[in-house]
């Protein structure tokens, strides 16, 4: 049936939380996780000519459908007492056999599957976690770190939406995060999600939560956003640096 | 054979006719609009039934704790006396639990929100959401789905109330029902109601002069609460246009610009254009004297400071960390211009407002706890 295709190879893309050089975890510390779930789309290889290559996951039962996968990188105890047991570090598809330079996907899900109802949707987007049910739309990115005192998050989604629940017919800022990562040199590798990074303009000594729920004019969402290269409330956007080829 | 044939024929018919479209009956009076209904989840007494149970059930909190109703108590017209919501596991909510009743004729749901305009979305959110936390099931869906599924009650009615589908055992299902139940909650039936219907004698002579103060260009208090349902976000099935309104009506100026309080700025929060600070829904003014405290944030106490607040057009806190003169707000709607307002005129607009509580409200064995039974 596939015999008119080229060969293909199997891609698998495995993400790692970091604090800078650190491995970061849910057992509680100095510093540890207390959420990190997101959505990936749109993965892509680039190949040395520019040529863009679309890897197509591997569809199952829970993690991925169609062009969207659902890493969770939160073990459900420890400091991510209010997350799930399940975890999936990993993204797997195929793409045709080339040489890669670089990686490119999307932290967020397409417009298109965005705004219907998720109790009528598929693994990975029945996951009520990951949805907004009153901004509408799926929470692109969970992610949080707790210290002794302190900590903070991240839920990251479209807003300022137009129109009804039902009915979107856009969003003033989408905050989708497009990643490329070059150097991406086979077919399997290792990306580091850096939450120093992400939180570097939120101060974690003060003892005063700085929550971001991705509202439009919430103050605490304007440095964690920069990090992510999202424009936000005038601020023009830049290129992410919180995910990273790790070695 | 042949009479096996004809018995299958005759108990189709039977089901056929049961399962008709007929019309709900509402129990609403003559002359009132009658709620639309999503054209995906249609009204039936054994989906309504089936809601009812679900609305008092405490197994739909992740500690078995809380259910619809204790956030929204009959007695108390659906709400539940506090300034802020306090979800299952103990965490407080920005804002103060809103009505059910006649929610079915809400334009758009909850304080702050263009987006939520059917029953069926808005009841995810306290359901499932986890920012804050109110009944805490999200990730706990398949729990909803076995309780339909396992409880014989809740195995019958589900699928009665929804006969095509395969697996009708899901929490999609269940917010379907409990939905329905909720659009049953509508008043009609306060002595203002009976007054409208030719009872001259159904008002007081205060509340009648009050009734005149409360649509006078002067009070300007009908602009946003006015129609059959006394607030400007209505709808109903044979509505030509919706309407929609958010209104911010000077409660705050933090910094003498107009900002309100960080966790709770109305639509700003939405949309983040500064025209929408402090924009709230204004509520239905049915059945208002059995719902304080007031505004979205419960912070005024009882009717009379309400009159007063809107006679000053707007609040001054003078100190504290919301220290602020919200009468100078560049927010504030054109509609809370202040008034002058006798000792009299206030009690009447009182028994104007006490005129809009319709006792059945509280009463209505079909919206009560069915477990208490």
């Amino acid at each position: 049936m596939f015999a008119c295709s080229a060969q293909r190879e199997t891609v698998d893309i495995t993400f790692v939380p970091v604090w800078q050089d650190r491995e970061l975890d849910c057992l509680e510390g100095d510093k540890s996780l207390s959420d990190l779930r997101f959505f990936v789309s749109n993965v892509q290889l680039i190949d040395a000519d520019g040529g863009v290559h679309p890897v197509v996951l591997t569809t199952d039962e829970r993690w991925q459908q169609g062009s969207i996968a659902l890493v969770d990188l939160e073990t459900g105890d420890g400091s991510c007492r209010n997350g799930t047991p399940a975890t999936n570090a990993q993204v797997r598809g195929s793409v045709v056999s080339i040489d890669p330079v670089a990686l490119r996907f999307t932290v967020g899900v397409p417009f298109d599957m965005n705004h219907a109802n998720p109790l009528l949707a598929e693994a990975p987007l029945n996951d009520a976690a990951m949805h907004w049910h009153w901004r509408s739309g799926y929470k692109f990115l969970r992610a949080g770190v707790t210290t002794k005192n302190d900590g903070t998050w991240l839920h990251l989604g479209s807003t300022a939406c137009d129109g009804t629940v039902q009915n979107i017919r856009s969003c003033s800022s989408p905050n989708r995060v497009e990643i490329a990562l070059s150097d991406f040199r086979s077919m399997s590798g290792r990306v580091a999600v850096d939450l120093a990074t992400l939180f570097q303009g939120t101060d974690l000594q003060d003892g005063v939560r700085s929550d971001c729920s991705s509202g439009p004019a919430e103050s605490e969402c304007g440095p964690m956003f920069a990090a992510l290269g999202l424009p936000f409330n005038g601020a023009d956007s830049d290129i992410s640096h919180v995910f990273r080829l790790l070695p | 054979m042949l009479l096996s044939l004809i018995a299958v024929a005759a108990i189709t018919a039977v089901l056929w006719l049961a399962n008709r479209e007929r019309p709900f009956d509402w129990q609403i009076a003559a002359g009132y609009p009658l709620p639309s209904v999503p054209a995906d989840n249609p009204m039936t007494p054994a989906k309504v039934e089936l809601g009812r149970w679900l609305f008092y059930d405490v197994r739909l909190s992740v500690n078995q704790t809380m259910s619809c109703s204790s956030c929204h108590l009959q007695q108390l017209a659906f709400t539940d006396g506090k300034a802020r919501a306090i979800g299952a596991t103990g965490e407080p909510h920005p804002r103060g639990s809103m009505t059910l009743v006649n929610s079915a004729y809400a334009s758009r749901l909850t304080w702050a929100n263009t987006l939520l305009d059917r029953l069926e979305d808005q009841a995810l959110t306290p359901l499932l959401g986890d920012n804050p936390v109110e009944m805490g099931m999200g990730g706990r869906e398949s729990d909803v789905g076995e309780l339909l599924a396992n409880e014989p009650r809740y195995r019958h009615l589900a699928r009665s109330a929804f006969p095509g589908d395969e697996n009708p055992y899901s929490v999609l299902n269940a917010v379907r029902a409990i939905s329905a139940f909720t659009r049953t909650i509508v008043s009609f039936d306060s002595p203002y109601d009976r007054y409208l219907e030719g009872d001259t004698n159904a008002i007081s002579a205060s509340a009648q002069r009050g009734m005149e103060l409360f649509f006078s260009e002067r009070f300007e208090c009908f602009h946003c609460h006015g129609g059959f349902n006394f607030t400007d976000s209505t709808t109903h099935a044979s509505t030509a246009v919706e309407s929609v309104g958010f209104h911010n009506n000077g409660l705050y100026n933090l910094d003498g610009s107009g900002a309100y309080p960080a966790d709770n700025t109305g639509l700003y929060d939405m949309t983040g254009r500064v025209r929408d600070m402090g924009r709230f829904k204004a509520p239905t003014l049915r059945n208002i004297a059995l719902t304080a405290p007031y505004m979205h944030d419960g912070s005024i106490a009882t009717l009379p400071d309400v009159l007063d607040h809107y006679a000053r057009g707007g609040r001054l806190l003078e100190s504290g960390p919301h220290q602020g003169d919200g009468r100078l707000s560049p927010y504030k709607s054109e509609f809370v211009v202040g008034f002058e307002m006798s000792d009299g005129e206030k009690a009447d607009l009182l028994a104007f407002l006490a005129a809009l509580t319709d006792e059945s409200v509280t009463t209505n064995e079909r919206w009560s706890n069915p477990f208490a039974q």
